[in-house]
């Protein structure tokens, strides 16, 4: 089955539209499936069912046991191998 | 012959309209910025789509709330006839208007004209937030005709938000942990000002000066509140049971409240979503844009400029922005000679306070008077606003109804500096170059006393930390 990937920033308009399609770029060109899904900051801790990773750009607060990077790597494009890795090794078992 | 030729092409593209023509131009940019073609494309109509899908929502929006403030006029006397519809609808009109074109590459060129002799530290990356820039471009173009006032103001609202970012960046490095980060965002730095001096006031204030406000309790209590699509739905069910209220049965009544409320939770929940088309539609631009000017800095020292949306989700930006939801609403109805009804924009005030946050170190008690006492004036700026805001989402094709309100929006519709820069308009040479002096003067205070403006914004110097 697909892992679930949460994407936030503050509005789920401009940051996160940016990080979703650079990561669904990504896992494209490697083969690797996921459901990618959008949204704000603040709605994160209502939309936690079945969430394997989140990916944000701005702090979520409370998400339990799932893991969470914070991440501008997108933004800035210094990183975003590395971050990509991370993504990866989270979703793939 | 030749030039009716010419004149000819003109009118096509003019005729185009925004949807078709700014694809086109977007395309073009993106490969002199040296995006790929085939990702361009795709893009560029991407952002055409977007601006087609918000132009649809922007139409629903007027089309349920025209009569609810009409409702408010019959009935009460209250003339609110002026939409708050929110800056994704403002984003697109200030994209839509000519002058967008030529502030993309424009505010590049500026910017690494400023790395280069030093003056600012910052690359602002954040293409998507040219929009503020354009939208005081189109204000000033409306009011003067001409489109190069237009983007004269439009640079130095550009430059000064470099001069913002610089400022700024200690401080919104050191609260939110976003290292090499700055924050050149056209909203977020209009109430810095008034934060550092409401902020001095209270600390003198005996009794005032000691609340504490803990943003996660708040956060928890009005959680619902928080979805965009609850509280389109609430404002709507509440307008429109004042709006309608003993007009003909009560079925009607509660028909029409059920129906307003869910068309302005759809209104909520779809316009973002049209507006991340026209982000989408964006990226290879803002990407090829971003390499362009970060192969040109070389070594030394950057910030890089980032939309405040990577800090709004700061609990105190988040519990703040819930609280102001209510008080902008019973401010609009009190204040006296108030023609707007808050509404768009009411999901997007933590971008109010995204930057006052290391001024008032995270407390939410202070960041909500900060906002309040922002948000008086904010409205009036609102309402004298209106007029140019909504000639300019004319001028860029965007079909408002027949007869239709004015519209507006807090986030740049009730910002000072737009307001400024228009006002300027009337005496154009003489305003602009003032606040290009005052920009210089405030560029050099920064280099002659980085300690003490650092602290202003709100850094806390190493030795002083706990």
């Amino acid at each position: 089955m697909a892992k679930k990937i949460l994407v936030s920033c503050g509005t789920a308009v401009a940051t996160s539209t940016v990080v979703l399609r650079k990561i669904e770029e990504n896992l494209q060109e490697k083969g690797i499936k996921a459901d990618l899904i959008q949204c704000k900051a603040a709605e994160v801790p209502s939309k936690l069912d079945g969430v394997d990773l989140i990916v944000t750009t701005t702090p979520v607060g409370d998400v339990g046991d799932i893991p969470v990077i914070q991440t501008l790597s997108f933004l800035t494009g210094i990183g975003v191998d590395a971050d990509m890795e991370k993504i990866i090794s989270y979703i793939k078992e | 012959m030749e030039l009716g030729a010419l004149q000819t092409v003109v009118n096509f593209f003019l005729g185009l309209g925004a949807s078709v023509l700014l694809p086109i131009i977007l395309f073009i940019l993106s490969l002199i910025f040296g995006a790929k073609p085939g990702k361009a494309i795709r893009s560029s109509l991407m952002f055409g789509v977007g601006f087609i899908g918000l132009n649809l929502i922007i139409g629903l929006l007027s089309n349920s709330i025209g009569p609810v403030s009409q409702g408010m006029v019959e009935r009460f006397g209250l003339k609110l006839d002026i939409i708050d519809v929110g800056w994704p609808a403002c984003a697109s009109i200030a994209f839509g208007s000519n002058i967008s074109t030529l502030i993309i590459p424009a505010g590049i060129l500026l910017n690494l004209l400023l790395l280069f002799t030093r003056v600012t530290k910052t690359i602002n990356i954040d293409i998507w937030n040219f929009w503020h820039f354009a939208f005081v471009g189109g204000l000033v173009q409306w009011a003067t005709g001409n489109i190069w006032y237009g983007l004269i103001s439009a640079l130095l609202f550009a430059a000064a938000m470099l001069f913002f970012a610089d400022w700024t960046a200690p401080a919104v490095q050191q609260t939110m942990g976003l290292p090499g980060v700055s924050i050149p965002h056209g909203f977020s730095a209009a109430p810095v000002p008034f934060a550092i001096i409401i902020n001095k006031i209270i600390d003198i204030i005996p009794g005032l000066n000691k609340i504490e406000g803990d943003p996660d309790t708040i956060k928890k209590k009005f959680g619902l509140m928080g979805e965009p699509l609850i509280m389109g739905v609430v404002i709507g069910l509440i307008l429109s049971a004042v709006a309608y209220m003993g007009d003909g049965p009560w079925t009607d009544w509660l028909t029409k409240m059920l129906s307003t409320g869910v068309t302005l939770g759809a209104v909520m929940v779809l316009m973002p979503r049209m507006v991340s088309l026209l982000m989408e539609g964006l990226i290879p631009l803002s990407d090829a844009a971003r390499d362009f000017l970060q192969k040109r800095a070389g070594d030394r020292e950057i910030y890089i400029g980032l939309d405040s949306a990577i800090i709004v989700g700061h609990p105190t930006a988040i519990a703040t922005g819930l609280i102001m939801v209510p008080i902008t609403l019973i401010l609009a109805i009190i204040l006296p000679g108030n023609r707007v009804i808050p509404f768009g924009d009411l999901a997007v005030i933590p971008f109010l306070v995204a930057i006052v946050i290391p001024i008032v170190k995270a407390n939410v008690f202070r960041s909500v008077v900060v906002s309040t006492v922002f948000m008086i004036p904010s409205i009036y700026i609102m309402n004298f606003l209106a007029e140019g805001t909504t000639a300019a989402a004319v001028a860029a094709d965007f079909a408002l109804p027949e007869g239709a309100n004015l519209i507006t929006s807090i986030c740049d519709g009730g910002n000072w500096i737009p307001a400024m820069f228009l006002k300027l308009a009337e005496n154009f040479w003489v305003g602009n170059i003032i606040v290009a002096v005052v920009i210089a003067l405030l560029f050099v205070i920064l280099k002659k006393k980085p300690a003490a403006m650092h602290k202003l914004a709100g850094y806390t110097p190493e030795n002083e930390e706990k």
